[in-house]
This record gives C-alpha cells, structure tokens and sequence, in this order.
C-alpha cells in the first residue's frame, strides 16, 4: 500500500502542478490545493490504468476515490484483486 | 429584513448619485427575491438557494461594504454560491470586483495583486487556509465568507481609490507568465451582452444552467450573469470528477456549458454521457472551435439537444458571435454571425473593411466592448481603435455573412480555453535558467487541443530536470511542457524572426532526424 501511494506521488510530482515546498498529506484534497485540474486528473487515471493494468468504470471517478492519495490508493488495491 | 432596511436608507443618497448608471446585475436578482422569492437560485451539490435568501445574503455581505466608495475588491474563491454572493455584493455596494483566477500559479497571482493595487480581498474560508494568514497580511481589508458565519472581517483599512467612474468588474486574461491583462467592464457592458445571450439561446426562468468551467473568467462570468437575469438557477460544479459532472447535469440541468476540452472529456464516456444528458436541452460551447468529431457525436448521443458553438474573447465582456443551430453541421468551420448588439466586420491594415472573402482582421463594436485595460492605457488605445475593437484574430467574411477564422495576427496560442503568448514563455524561462535560446512549440493535445513542446539550445549548465522543476512552479499545470527537446541550432534565428510556424517546420525537422 505505501508503495501504491509512494508511487503515485513520484508521479504527481513528476506531472502536476505541485510545489516543492508543498507538504501533501495522505487525506489532503488534490483538487483544493491547486495540485492537480480536471486534465492532470485524467492523465493520472490513464497511467494508474497502464500501471496497475485496471479498468476503472466512470462511475468510480469521483471525489472520495481520486481526490486524495489515500482514495487513489484503497481504490487500486480494491480493483487490482 | 432589518439589515436591508439599514443597508437601504444607507445607500439613498448614492441610488440617486448613481442613477445615471442604470441597472447593474445584483438589481436584477433584488427583482427576481421580489416577484419569485421561493424560486431557486443557485445550487451546489446538495446546497440551493432561492432567490430571497440569496438576495438577503448579498445585502448582508455588502452591508460590510458600505464605508467603501467604488474601490477595487479582490475575490478569491474556488466555483461556489459563496463566490457569486461576494460577486454581488461588491457589486450592490457600488464597488469594484476583480475575481482571481485561483489556477494560475503565486507568482502569476502577485502580479496581478501588485499591478492591479489590490488593497482589499474577500476569500472563502477554503482559500484563506489555502494561501496562508501571512498571504493576507498585505490587504489592508479582508473578509471571509464561510458556511458557519457568512460574513467574518478579520481586517479592514478603509483606503480611498482614483477608478474609472463605470468600472465595475476586472477579469483577467491571459497573462499566464507574468504579463495579466486586467479586462475592465461596466454595469452597461455586462448587461449588453448577458442580453445578447439570453436572446441567442432563449434562457428563461425554467433553465438550469451546468457551470463547471470557472467562474472568474469571461465565459463563467458570463454563465453566471445571463442565468440570473433571466431569472432562473445555475447548477454550481466543476470538471475535476467526471462522474460528478454527469450527477450534476443529471439534477435537471436544461443548458450544458463548456470549452472544447470540456466535451472532450465527456465523450470519452459515451454510454454515461446519453444517459446524463438525455433532458438537456442545449449544449452550448465558447472558448475554442469544437471539431467536427465532437459536434457529430454530440448529435448522435442526444440527436434531440440543440448544439450552439460560440465564440467571443473576455474584452467583448463575453461573447461575440454564435453559430446557429440550423447551420452547425452546414457551416462548421465558421463562428457564424455577430449577436444582437454586436456588428463584426473584417478590416485591411489601413482600418477599414476589405469585403466579402478577402482576409483580414475580425473586428467587433457594441456595448459590449470593454472600457480598457486596467491601468494599461497604451495597450487599450491598440485594442480598441475608433470604437472598433481589434480581435487579433484573422478571418474572412464569406458571401452568407458568417465569418470563418483563418488564425491570429499575433503569436498567441490556444491552450485548452487558455490564451498564451509563447514568446513571454520563452522570455520567462531564458531569463531564470541556465540556457541559450527556447522556442515554444505547439504540439497536439488529446484533450487540450494544443500543448506545449520546448525545443532548448542548451548551454555547459543546462540540465532537463531543472528547465521542467521550473515549469512546474511557473507555469500553470496547462502549459508544462509535454518534452524538451536539446537541439544544437535553430537556423531561422539567423534573420532573427521567430514564428510559430517557423518553430513548428524546425521541430519536425528535429523530430525526424532524430
């Protein structure tokens, strides 16, 4: 699961709108610090799609499941099993 | 109750002094609390209010005003009814609002703040823990509107302000690297053109509005004030979730908004997108041509919703011109014709009209046309030459009066719904990296329409993690560079002009040998 979630800021960090000095929380809102809009956010299912080879159905793209890296994590380990 | 009495005798005197300057926005909603006070206003995920009450908290946050005397008010607010109720109530206590566009980086943001003098702010409660209590130690007033208290002044200096005496509302335009154009708008600008639109697109009472693009830029803008005119309600969102998106539109949205990217996005869900939006009644686009793929399956997935592609730039307050309905799969490579209120004409170089099918420079008058430039007075007399207002966009007008765009006369670059200068691009990074030259190249964009490739003649020093470290806190999100590319020389700087389309040739030849 850390590794999941360490995973997934390395490439936050990589490809969104993330300030150095910004400390990100596991619970921290995404959206509401500016870290990532709704473009950054579809890139980051595309690769979270190719990575972990999972399909996500659309009615799971909402705030409780991406909008913080504890949501993006339980919803891949939930749809890798 | 007791308050809007206060707030009334309060504000006798300047009603009169005023009185020459016609309805403004917020009247339209004081007349809709009065006729239709249960009628719903403003929704927000589970949140709505009615007319009435909306109308009470204007009063009640303008109310906090009342010692200020038409001075510039900064709003930062994420999309919410707490962003319209400040919108509002600056406007009802006859100040001066100037929303800020909260996406684009701090740097971006302190330009706008130190160049549009910004001495008082009103933030939601969400933006205040965002930015910091020290961002806010520099205004000399600030409010804070949350869901607990509506309306918490935490400081407030009040400081006399020289403005424009019709100036009313401030959006900012491009400026994405450091250079904000502040767009100044009138009572009478916003109200022509909200008019224009609610003729064009028949809002009535009974419509729901989808806002999910942002609310402090002109297309939002413009969403906000034509809905609230007519008198009906809008339906508050953004695009971040997709599956929240097509909740919202499900809650019985009448009139869908968006940029290109906006449906782009939404089609890539098609089986969702039918079931969502099988009772809206109009699809309607600005911000960007929509291609032809998307209108056709728009079409096929409601063949029942009417699709309205538009166009306007945040200096016509909004809109401009509009394609009607009847012609978009006839004439889906033209913006159409100009809305009432608005003559568009194509001038030559020497400013005046070349005529049918000849190019040149769309040009556009009515009283939608901004006031100027906020403290950029050069710049305004360029942008609005003898009432004419120049779009910097190239078109052409073809024999049934419908204009077709041909590109822009300037270098700029349409990003998503954002417009970018590439050249401040370049100018930004060359001067704060250890680089020769570097050249913005427009590359294609699934979702965006266009992004941005560098192409960098580096230097002993250079290095591409800390040319993309600088993007990311420079730039906002849109235009960090999808590559560098190292090249060794860019043999079109010898005559020393650059152009997007000579970038565009040397990039493919890099492309290619490498």
């Amino acid at each position: 699961m850390e590794q999941i979630m360490a995973e997934i800021l390395d490439y936050l960090k990589e490809n969104s709108f993330i300030d150095k000095e910004t400390i990100l929380s596991s619970r921290d809102s995404l959206t509401q610090k500016g870290i990532i809009d709704s473009i950054g956010l579809l890139e980051l299912i595309d690769h979270i799609c190719e990575s972990y080879s999972i399909e996500i159905p659309e009615d799971m793209l909402t705030p409780e499941n991406f909008d913080s890296l504890q949501g993006i994590t339980d919803l891949i380990l939930k749809l890798k099993k | 109750m007791g308050i809007e009495i206060a707030y009334e005798n309060l504000f006798m005197g300047q009603a009169f002094a005023y009185e020459d300057l016609l309805m403004k926005v917020d009247s339209y909603i004081k007349s809709h609390s009065r006729k239709t006070p249960q009628r719903i206003a403003l929704e927000e995920g589970k949140k709505s209010i009615s007319y009435s009450c909306l109308e009470e908290d204007i009063n009640a946050i303008a109310f906090s005003l009342i010692d200020f005397k038409h001075c510039r008010f900064g709003i930062l607010s994420e999309s919410s009814i707490h962003y319209i109720k400040a919108l509002m109530a600056i406007y009802r206590s006859e100040n001066i609002a100037v929303p800020l566009p909260i996406e684009f980086p701090k740097f971006s943001l302190e330009r706008i703040l130190d160049t549009a003098d910004i001495n008082n702010m009103i933030a939601t409660e969400t933006q205040y823990l965002r930015f910091g209590k020290n961002f806010f130690e520099r205004f000399g007033t600030v409010l804070i509107l949350s869901n607990d208290i509506l309306v918490k002044v935490l400081h407030r200096k009040v400081k006399a302000e020289r403005n424009n005496p019709y100036l009313r509302l401030v959006l900012y335009t491009s400026g994405t690297t450091g250079f904000p154009k502040g767009v100044m708008l009138s009572d009478r600008n916003l109200i022509a053109n909200a008019e224009s639109i609610i003729d064009v697109i028949g809002i009535n009472s009974n419509d729901k509005a989808a806002l999910v693009i942002p609310p402090h830029h002109a297309f939002g803008n413009s969403i906000i004030d034509s809905h609230l005119i007519a008198g009906g309600a809008i339906k508050i969102g953004s695009m971040n979730f997709v599956d929240s998106v097509f909740g919202l539109v499900e809650s019985g949205v009448t009139i869908f908004y968006g940029v290109p990217s906006t449906y782009r996005i939404l089609l890539r869900y098609p089986e969702r997108f039918r079931k969502a939006f099988c009772n809206v009644r109009l699809a309607a686009s600005a911000g960007g041509g929509m291609d032809a793929l998307a209108l056709k399956h728009l079409h096929e997935l409601n063949p029942r919703m009417g699709i309205l592609p538009m166009y306007g730039q945040t200096e016509a307050t909004a809109r401009l011109a509009y394609l009607p309905q009847e012609d978009v799969f006839r004439f889906p490579d033209t913006i159409g014709k100009a809305i009432p209120g608005v003559v568009l004409d194509v001038f030559g170089e020497d400013n005046s009209p070349v005529g049918s099918n000849s190019p040149g420079e769309l040009v556009a008058r009515g009283e939608n046309i901004m006031l100027g430039y906020l403290g950029d007075e050069a710049a305004s007399q360029k942008k609005v030459i003898d009432g004419w207002m120049h779009t910097g966009d190239l078109a052409q007008r073809l024999p049934n009066g419908y204009f077709r765009l041909l590109g822009r006369k300037d270098e700029l670059l349409k990003i998503g719904d954002h417009r970018i200068n590439p050249r401040e691009i370049e100018k930004l990074i060359e001067n704060n990296n250890e680089v020769s030259r570097v050249f913005v190249v427009p590359v294609f964009h699934e979702l965006l329409g266009n992004a941005i490739s560098l192409m960098v003649i580096p230097v002993d020093g250079t290095r591409q993690d800390t040319l993309l470290a600088f993007c990311r806190k420079n730039l906002p999100g849109y235009v960090y560079p999808v590559e560098i590319l190292f090249i060794e020389d860019l043999p079109l700087t010898e005559n020393g002009k650059i152009s997007n389309l000579s970038i565009l040739e040397e990039y493919r030849n890099a492309k290619s040998s490498m």
